[in-house]
């Protein structure tokens, strides 16, 4: 059990089956401030260590998932008690801030110990990896295993995709130049053509040769005849600004903030989350348009691959990629991307010092959220289902968010003990034994909360009529062109600039003239007629978006604040939302088809055809019974 | 795709040569043999409108982006609408038409509907007014419904553009008398359309019988009574012909001042208080009449505060609550935001929209709206008290504030029909000013102030935070804003009903031209009253106004205890009002703007899933009825609305889906250099290539 603090009221009974429950839960680190209050005037904020100086009738404690918990103590002989609890809970944030070495979570024996599958593939091994290959349909791709025992960087996972006709050896070479390693790898393969590549920045220090350069810019090209380089910083948030815009945010949404009611709107303006969020969006949206209306290698470029490329693919993918936006999908995604591809949420989440802290991951799952309730018929997961994820990365559960690389978190669940010290060649894969089992992931929902919670990571809008395989052909022609691509861009700004050259290397192997073909025509004048014609997108116009992208709105008026999450703090918003109507009729619908069933047992099969996944229906005491508002969110209408 | 904008469409124009000529010549019938289009666009008139003056050739905008790109077509002005007929409309398949409005086409927009005409002179945007020198190459027409047009006159010959120009400027800018509207001439030719839908419920309240009914459905009979003092007008023609008064209340008494200073009554809650609204007493600086207004005020307050009257809280909305002036200069500012000429423009001020929505104050004005209302509800539920709201002439913030209080507490009220009841009941029953509110005469722009949009705005707050509370939706709101400035409804467009029954019934005879009202000096009345009121009530309501941090506290109380309970839709409602609560009626304000759409997404995705889950739970419904009689039931096909329409657009019913294929998503810059003949050519045959393998 990770250190925290609970809150139980009476009659409140543990279920058997979570182990950690949620809403009154506060892990230590997850502790923002705690304050002690006595009277009307008396507030001391407390901090680890520090020393109480009256007994409070209350303390409140602010989470930095922007959750709040006040507990009242009545007066009635619980003085002492006050002062104890309040003093325990001080101490113990001392130490655990100290040692904030935590082993993960060990499931209970009876709780599915032995054999327990991983609810989605964690990508450690090269099975998952040729799975997942194999259904995104990427067949100019294998699966590399060159750096199975992380000697080309730690930050990497031991597994991923490079272009098919590529050497491990020439991957070896080329991942040098690159920095921390990190070389250009297979993020997704669209399935009309298109892949997305990520990579690190190029070390302009080394000094590759000629032969480095050109299997450089083959494994950028992978195949493609035209190649768009994506400036991934430009015009995205630095990290330090995420990190700034999300103390701000907190700073405003926490209860007593003075903000005036009508002042709130330029204070919310005036902490940039929004606007991050903004960028975060018409970025992602200019990619999946480059990445799905024209068969191209599309690559992100960061220079520590490690933050914004992961927010950047993976929201272009949640846009272009039905499957992402199913609930196995979406985890799937953020394993991948997040987990697997090496995001350091450890220290970007504050847990090794606030020097290096951004949160990333919380400035995604926001993007998500915007997508989510712009299009509320296209995901198969729910409001709640974020806010779960998000609360999740500061409940030290699970290994999952509390590592900064694969190689950390593999070997803290002991997944290399057989061959730290000797590698066994063609030992691809660790026995099935129980240090590979013993290992939780975040995706073990059943962990933390009820199957009657977990009921409702699902969206009931989802339109089950955008459910993947059925929008885009799976086959595609080969697109594996032998030679210099024919047309390299340079995406920043949101515009595309032609490149002479893909690396920063003088001798590039094919270095392209620039020829006028390329430059950007004269202005257009629109004194004649003829030009109109010419006017917009003429080619634009001829070929409509694939059916399955969304094209998010991210005007001013669109973005709109995560109340829900944000805001949960405040009593005066928690309460009263609106009802689930859909989750309702949801409900009728299930109860009228029950009836149905009842009356007329030898009901011809059509009936049942119409019948959704039983997964998605709620019990209606569920829906009426919870606590409305405080932390349990409902699929509302508009919100 | 452009090469086929028809091009003067004038060709075997059958319109009919107008009988009505104002300064502009006689139109010519202009033939064009040798432009035979193939799609012929022809103008659509209503019965009862004529055709002024067209232009052809002229290049229509498409509002995305700087670049130039357009549709060739007619501009058309007629005494209704100016028209734009284009090719575009055609192209609208099945689904598209069914939502199509009836009467006001895409590239239709009412004369009462335009906001500013601005003309571009070399590159130079300047407001269009008056008799002009030089004619502008480019017009651009802002909407009240913040539709922004753009015309380009370039390739339109100077005659037919002076025609079109100071055409459309005059009749959309020069003061107008009433009986010009084309109201009438609309409803002497379309006489038998106007007959009233016997599905339609909604009680008018231009009979006695009508209050009756509300009296005794709010249970208000016991005190209060329906008088037929004002039939014919006889009293006074600000008010009604029939009203509602505390039972005691002579009837020497409203006929005394024409009706001012009489507590005429609104709505009973379910515990007998009551809502009432009074205009306050002409002004006099003669003392002898002061005397006798105070006297008389005197009187009427004695008869309100005796039992079985409840205790009374007099709400002065004239005084500094929420003068019109800030109304009209924070609607002024706001709608900007949304009126923009060109998506760059746009942009830049994105980055500090909320600043800018901040500091427009409109929301905050909405804010300040509920608040009151929440404030007078608290009274009437919590206290049980009666409420007098006092105002000039208890016509602008009296019915907004009286019709929020009734939405808030009374469900009938959220029921489409209730809603309408309650708009004829309290604004067009109430008096309020549309024609002047409006401008819809253009006589005087200090009088424009959007009173009755504002009161739909917090109702939008409303049903926004709670929808299932309603029986509409925010689009039956956005209709009825635009239905202002639609004159073929006479609904919107009196000052009073007396002015209503004048003109309309008795149109044959000719109109008293000379009664037009000149506007009461507003500034120096408010003060006035204000003091008086305090004279007179000072003792009685001292308690009342020395008492704000006690009301404050009851309010916060009130208001806190009411959202920590679950919602009882049926029930007493109350909004949120906290800073991120209040919210911009995007529906209406974003719904022209093209970046705003979201493909597929939206509420309305939401939307059709409810309704084919509707269908759904419908026809199991019938199954199970079907076996429970066992009967056989003739099957009825379930209502398909929005079927087969996966994704509409966020902006649907206002835009649909095609439009959207067009739009860059990349700015264009990048994609310009792509744009190579060849290049598209093989780009084409890419994305044929995948469709098929």
């Amino acid at each position: 059990m990770p250190p925290r603090v609970i809150f139980q009221p009476y009659g409140w009974q543990r279920s058997q089956e979570t182990p950690l429950s949620s809403e009154y839960d506060f892990a230590l680190v997850n502790i923002g401030r705690l304050e002690a209050v006595s009277g009307l005037s008396r507030v001391q904020l407390l901090r680890p260590g520090s020393l109480l100086k009256f007994i409070p009738e209350e303390i409140l404690i602010h989470g930095r998932d922007f959750r709040l918990l006040r507990v009242g103590f009545e007066a009635g002989g619980l003085e002492p008690q006050a002062f104890q609890v309040t003093m325990a809970i001080v101490q113990a944030r001392a130490q655990s801030s100290q040692a904030q070495q935590y082993a993960g979570i060990t499931p209970k024996a009876g709780q599915g110990s032995g054999s327990r599958k991983p609810p989605i593939p964690l990508m450690e091994t090269s099975e998952d990896w040729e799975t997942e290959r194999k259904k995104q349909g990427a067949r100019g791709w294998r699966v590399s295993t060159v750096n199975e025992r992380f000697d080309i960087a730690t930050s990497l996972p031991r597994y991923f995709w490079v272009p098919n006709r590529i050497l491990d050896s020439e991957v070896r070479r080329t991942f040098g130049h690159f920095h921390q390693g990190r070389g250009p790898r297979l993020s997704w393969h669209h399935p009309g053509g298109s892949d997305l590549l990520r990579c690190g920045g190029f070390c302009t220090a080394s000094d590759p040769n000629k032969e480095d350069i050109r299997a450089v810019e083959a494994m950028l090209q992978a195949g493609h005849s035209d190649v768009v380089l994506v400036d991934t910083m430009d015009e995205l948030p630095s990290l330090a600004d995420v990190q700034l815009a999300h103390l701000r945010l907190r700073a405003l949404c926490l209860p007593d903030s003075s903000v005036a009611e009508d002042k709130w709107l330029s204070a919310l303006e005036g902490t940039r989350w929004l606007d991050y969020v903004r960028s975060c969006l018409r970025k992602a949206s200019d990619v999946s348009v480059l990445v799905t209306s024209r068969v191209r290698s599309v690559v992100l470029q960061e220079r520590s691959d490690r933050d914004l490329n992961g927010l950047l693919s993976s929201l272009v993918q949640l846009l272009s990629a039905p499957e992402a936006r199913t609930l196995f999908g979406f985890q799937s995604l953020v394993q991948r991307e997040w987990v697997a591809s090496g995001h350091p949420f450890l220290t970007r989440l504050g847990g090794a010092g606030a020097s290096e802290e951004a949160p990333v991951f919380l400035l995604f799952l926001d993007c998500v959220w915007q997508l989510l309730q712009q299009f509320p018929a296209e995901f198969e997961f729910s409001e709640f289902f974020l806010l779960a994820l998000h609360d999740s990365v500061r409940v030290p559960d699970t290994l999952t968010f509390l590592r900064d690389t694969p190689w950390e978190r593999g070997k803290q669940s002991g997944q290399f003990n057989s061959y730290t010290q000797v590698y066994t060649p063609g030992y691809s894969q660790p026995p099935a034994g129980n240090s590979m089992n013993l290992q939780l992931s975040v995706w073990d929902w059943d962990l933390r909360y009820s199957n009657e919670q977990i009921l409702q990571f699902h969206n009931p809008g989802y339109d089950p009529e955008h459910c993947p395989d059925s929008w885009l052909p799976r086959q595609q022609p080969s697109f594996m062109v032998p030679g210099p691509p024919s047309s390299m861009w340079l995406f920043s700004r949101g515009a595309l600039t032609p490149l002479n050259q893909l690396g920063p290397w003088r001798d590039s192997s094919f270095l392209l003239a620039v020829s006028s073909r390329w430059l950007p025509r004269p202005a257009i004048s629109s004194e004649s007629l003829a030009d109109q014609e010419w006017g917009l997108p003429s080619h634009w116009g001829a070929c409509p978006l694939p059916p399955g992208l969304l094209l998010p709105g991210y005007l001013g008026p669109q973005i709109r604040l995560w109340r829900r999450c944000y805001l949960r703090g405040r009593p005066e918003v928690q309460m009263g939302l609106s009802a689930p109507t859909i989750s309702g009729l949801q409900d009728e619908l299930f109860h009228l088809q029950e009836l149905l069933r009842k009356w007329t047992p030898r009901i011809s099969p059509e009936d049942h055809s119409k019948k959704r996944n039983p997964n998605t229906i709620l019990n209606p005491t569920e829906i009426t019974g919870i606590l409305k508002g405080q932390f349990h969110p409902f699929w509302i209408t508009s919100c | 795709m452009l090469g086929k904008g028809v091009v003067g469409g004038g060709g075997g124009t059958k319109a009919p040569k107008p009988s009505f000529v104002s300064y502009v010549r006689p139109e010519e019938i202009h033939t064009n043999e040798k432009e035979v289009t193939e799609k012929e666009v022809t103008l659509h008139l209503l019965p009862g409108e004529q055709l002024l003056c067209e232009a052809s050739t002229v290049l229509k905008y498409v509002q995305e982006d700087s670049c130039q790109h357009g549709v060739y077509g007619r501009l058309v002005c007629t005494d209704f609408k100016i028209a734009f007929l284009g090719d575009d409309e055609s192209a609208l398949d099945n689904d598209e038409t069914q939502f199509k409005n009836k009467v006001i086409g895409e590239n239709d927009i009412t004369l009462h509907c335009v906001d500013q005409i601005y003309g571009v002179f070399d590159e130079k945007k300047k407001t269009l007014f008056g008799q002009l020198k030089k004619y502008p190459e480019k017009l651009i027409i802002h909407c009240k419904d913040l539709r922004v047009f753009h015309f380009c006159l370039r390739y339109t010959k100077e005659e037919e553009v002076k025609r079109i120009v100071s055409g459309i400027i005059h009749h959309t800018q020069a003061p107008k008398l009433l009986k010009r509207l084309f109201l009438f001439s609309y409803a002497t030719a379309a006489q038998n359309n106007a007959a009233a839908d016997p599905k339609n419920h909604t009680v008018m309240f231009d009979t006695l019988k009508d209050w009756c009914w509300e009296l005794e459905r709010t249970k208000g009979n016991m005190k209060y009574k329906a008088v037929s003092v004002n039939e014919g007008y006889k009293v006074c023609e600000r008010l009604p012909a029939y009203f509602v008064v505390p039972t005691p209340l002579a009837e020497e008494d409203v006929q005394r001042f024409q009706g001012h200073g009489i507590p005429i009554w609104c709505w009973s809650c379910h515990n007998g208080s009551a809502l009432l609204k009074m205009s306050a007493l002409p002004k006099e600086q003669d003392d002898g009449i002061l005397q006798i207004q105070k006297s008389f005020l005197d009187g009427i307050y004695k008869t309100i505060h005796r039992p079985p009257y409840e205790i009374v809280k007099t709400e002065d909305l004239s005084g500094n609550f929420l003068p019109l002036q800030e109304i009209q200069t924070a609607y002024s500012k706001f709608k900007q935001l949304f009126l923009i000429d060109n998506s760059t423009e746009f942009w830049d001020t994105d980055i500090k929209w909320f600043s800018l929505l901040e500091s427009s104050s409109w929301l905050d004005i909405i804010r300040r709206c509920l608040k009151k209302a929440i404030e007078i509800t608290e009274c009437m539920e919590a206290q049980n008290m009666n409420i007098l709201l006092l105002e000039e002439n208890a016509s602008d913030l009296c019915c907004l504030i009286s019709s929020l209080v009734q939405v808030m507490m009374d469900p009938h009220y959220r029921t489409r029909i209730g809603f309408q009841s309650l708009v004829q009941k309290e604004w067009v029953m109430g008096g309020h000013c549309f024609l002047d509110r409006c401008n819809h005469l253009r006589q005087s722009d200090k009088e424009e102030v959007p009173v009755f949009l504002l009161f739909l705005d917090c109702v939008w707050q409303l049903v926004h935070q709670h929808p299932p509370a309603f029986e509409f939706t925010e689009t039956y709101l956005t209709v009825l804003s635009d239905s202002l400035y639609i004159p073929i409804f006479s609904t919107f467009f009196f000052n009073s009903p007396h002015q209503k029954d004048t003109n309309v019934h008795q149109r044959q005879l000719s109109l008293p031209l000379t009664q037009s009202k000149s506007s009461p000096k507003r500034g120096f009345f408010r003060e006035e009253t204000d003091h008086l009121i305090k004279n007179l009530l000072g003792k009685r309501i001292s308690k009342l106004i020395n008492s704000s941090d006690e009301l404050q506290d009851n309010f916060r109380e009130f208001y806190d205890s009411w959202h920590s309970k679950p919602t009882d839709y049926h029930g007493l409602l109350l909004p949120h009002i906290e800073g991120p609560e209040i919210r911009v009626w995007a529906q209406r304000y974003l719904r022209w703007i093209p970046e705003a759409q979201i493909l597929g997404g939206g509420t309305v995705a939401t939307m059709s899933k409810l309704l084919e889950m509707m269908e759904e739970v419908q026809s199991l419904q019938e199954k199970i009825d079907e076996r429970h009689h066992s009967q056989e039931a003739p099957q009825a096909e379930p209502p398909c609305l929005l079927r087969n329409s996966a994704r509409l657009s966020s902006l649907f019913p206002f835009a649909l889906l095609q439009r959207h294929s067009s739009k860059p998503v990349l700015p264009t810059s990048g994609w310009k250099a792509l744009g190579d003949e060849e290049d598209l050519a093989k780009r084409e045959d890419e994305f044929v290539d995948l469709g098929e393998v």
